[in-house]
């Protein structure tokens, strides 16, 4: 058994413990901060790509398809413009194509939270996130007008349970001119298990309740203070909705759109008082409007990486102050220049290597610590995952630029003057 | 020649001076240094003691002369081969221990071993050992843990280890207490004998002189007739 040059760097890293701890350290942190950013750069996409499911359209009459996305899936804020049920109805009969039609209202809410009022069909026939129906944690989908359906998010939140009953505001989470209808009581009847898209965030009730609570509005006016109004009330003008999930069905087992899927969107498009948007399009077409932010994120990590390798050099440097004395006594021993200049390079690359594997270590836990809070505070699923891949080429890069920070101290090394260094100590 | 016909040490014409300097602070003739010999170098501070053993490791370059250990003449070596040379021929003992932070005792010792070219599977065995002949029984303890005189004699085991053809001590006893001194260089002496080392002592005490049967003085080996320096 002898001493190779592992065992002469790892004592000398011993015999700086301080220095080498902080050094690791700082490079683990910043490894893993850099793998977190990069690993939410590609996770801010995939989080937003939930919600839209298996969604191959949105129809609405929004400014615009990107904006009929951001309301119509991501409840942004509700659309402001209607489709009547009429024209609805209009749309699906002219429509010669197998597809799965999902009208949807928004523009009432629950403690800041949106309510989207649909048909049953919602929870059965649209998947918030492809491949991943929605399931409920408590009781089931509404079967009858006042009865709502509550998204996990939204659920723990407000602390709602099967049974509880409720009352909606009519008026949006930001309308200054909300009020809620004490008059109608809504009573839950569903809660959704988390999905990790918008829809955790939101109610959902049916088209004719929701209709009620309009036409009582209007009734209120027509008629006056101690109007009652039921379904049997509801005129055509107060069945308006303010977009259409579509979907159009494939054969069984194919993956993606069916082929004439084009041919639909160009009928529909025909008829230029809808917006017709494809919303995983639009969602990358909003990546590319922020596309900077993605060079913003990998300009961070590679100044982090950077100033990791910087970290490196500055503890390698100062510390061979201390090594002088050292480095001379291993050539009295027989070390050669380059021998030293090796041994510090590799005490250099280790330092980068045990950093780099921590700071994976570090971007895992904090990748959970982050997508729990986001999901808790925010209710927004961010799962800043990186593959093996990943992290294997941060290593490597690492240890690389670590040993490209180990050149300027182990050129001190390789030039220490062993005279100079071997005078008695004081 | 073979390596075993020639002396330790063979110098001639050995001539250095600081740059700038006006004067050569060594300038010896002719010094010969036979296997398992030693001798004591003694001068006042700053005649040069510490350049001369600098000169003959080979970590520094005369301005002109020949430093030949074992036949082999240092400064035609370079780079990694003399280092090599020198870790397998020199062992060096300084005033102050030098003595690796970090390393156990035994790892001091077998640090020496590393640049040795001796066969790496008897390293720690052997330097188990030559520590133990000098009296260390704690190989693994941190050199911190060792008393001044003990860390001496790892520094000793260190310079012995490899079986080289001289070793060079410089003021190896002056951060020592008379006893420990004593002892010290007992210990030192005993392993260069076993080892067939050649021993080259510089020191600027006068105490130590008993202890050699060949002595000179720098300022008079510098001398024309450097044997007359030579007792």
């Amino acid at each position: 058994m002898a001493i190779g040059d592992a065992t002469i760097v790892q004592r000398s890293m011993g015999a700086r413990m301080f220095s080498t701890v902080t050094t690791v350290a700082l490079v683990a942190v910043s490894v893993g901060l850099m793998l977190l950013l990069l690993s939410m750069k590609d996770s801010g996409r995939k989080s937003f790509e939930r919600g839209i499911g298996n969604m191959h359209m949105l129809i609405s009459r929004d400014s615009s398809p990107l904006v009929s996305v951001l309301n119509g899936v991501f409840y942004a804020n509700p659309p402001a413009n209607p489709i009547t049920w009429q024209e609805f109805e209009g749309l699906r009969g002219s429509l010669r194509f197998p597809l799965v039609l999902i009208p949807t209202q928004q523009g009432d809410s629950f403690r800041g939270r949106p309510v989207m009022a649909t048909v049953p069909e919602f929870f059965t026939d649209f998947e918030p996130v492809a491949g991943e129906p929605f399931a409920f944690a408590e009781g089931e989908a509404f079967d009858a007008p006042f009865e709502v359906v509550v998204g996990s998010e939204a659920a723990r939140a407000a602390v709602l349970r099967v049974g509880d009953v409720i009352n909606l505001r009519h008026g949006g989470p930001r309308d200054p001119d909300a009020h809620v209808h004490d008059e109608y009581d809504y009573t839950v009847v569903g809660i959704l298990e988390p999905t990790g898209s918008p829809h955790d965030r939101a109610l959902f009730t049916d088209l004719t309740s929701s209709w009620t609570l309009h036409a009582h509005d209007r009734r209120l006016q027509e008629i006056g203070p101690d109007v009652e109004t039921t379904p049997d009330d509801l005129v055509d003008a107060d069945k308006l909705i303010t977009g259409v999930y579509g979907r159009a069905i494939g054969r069984p087992g194919s993956s993606g759109p069916p082929a004439y899927l084009p041919q639909v969107l160009v009928q529909l498009r025909r008829n230029p008082s809808f917006v017709v948007a494809e919303p995983s399009g639009e969602i990358n077409r909003l990546f590319q409007i922020v596309g900077n932010i993605d060079k913003i994120l990998i300009a961070m990590a590679g100044a982090v990486m950077a100033s990791s390798a910087i970290a490196i050099m500055l503890a390698m440097y100062n510390s061979m102050e201390q090594r002088r004395r050292q480095i001379a006594l291993l050539r009295v021993l027989g070390a050669s220049r380059a021998r030293i200049f090796r041994l510090v390079i590799i005490e250099s690359a280790l330092l980068g290597l045990i950093g780099a594997v921590l700071g994976v270590l570090v971007a895992t836990v904090g990748g959970v610590v982050v997508s729990g809070v986001l999901q808790a505070r925010l209710g927004l699923v961010v799962e800043p995952t990186f593959g093996w891949a990943l992290a294997a080429w941060v290593v490597g890069a690492t240890v690389g630029l670590a040993v490209i920070a180990g050149l300027i101290p182990a050129i001190a090394g390789y030039r220490t003057s062993v005279v100079r260094n071997l005078r008695p100590l004081g | 020649m073979g390596e075993a016909n020639h002396p330790a040490l063979a110098i001639e014409k050995l001539r250095f001076r600081y740059p700038g300097a006006a004067e050569d602070v060594i300038a010896i003739d002719d010094l010969t240094l036979l296997k398992g010999e030693q001798m004591l170098l003694t001068g006042g501070s700053g005649r040069g003691k510490s350049t001369l053993l600098h000169l003959i490791a080979g970590l520094i370059e005369p301005r002109e002369g020949t430093v030949r250990v074992v036949g082999q003449a240092m400064h035609q070596l370079r780079g990694a081969r003399r280092d090599r040379f020198r870790g397998r021929q020199i062992g060096m003992v300084f005033q102050t221990h030098h003595l690796l932070p970090g390393f156990s005792a035994l790892e001091n010792v077998m640090v020496a071993l590393t640049f040795s070219g001796v066969a790496r599977s008897t390293h720690r065995e052997l330097a188990r050992k030559t520590l133990n002949d000098l009296g260390i029984d704690r190989v693994d303890a941190d050199p911190g843990e060792l008393s001044v005189g003990q860390q001496q004699r790892v520094a000793v085991a260190r310079a012995v280890v490899c079986g080289p053809a001289l070793v060079l001590a410089d003021e190896p006893t002056a951060s020592l207490d008379p006893e420990a001194a004593g002892v010290a260089m007992d210990l030192m002496q005993n392993a260069c004998r076993e080892q067939g080392a050649a021993l080259l002592c510089v020191s600027h005490d006068p105490a130590m002189s008993a202890r050699f049967e060949r002595r000179g003085e720098l300022g008079a080996l510098s001398a024309p007739a450097s044997a007359g320096g030579v007792a």
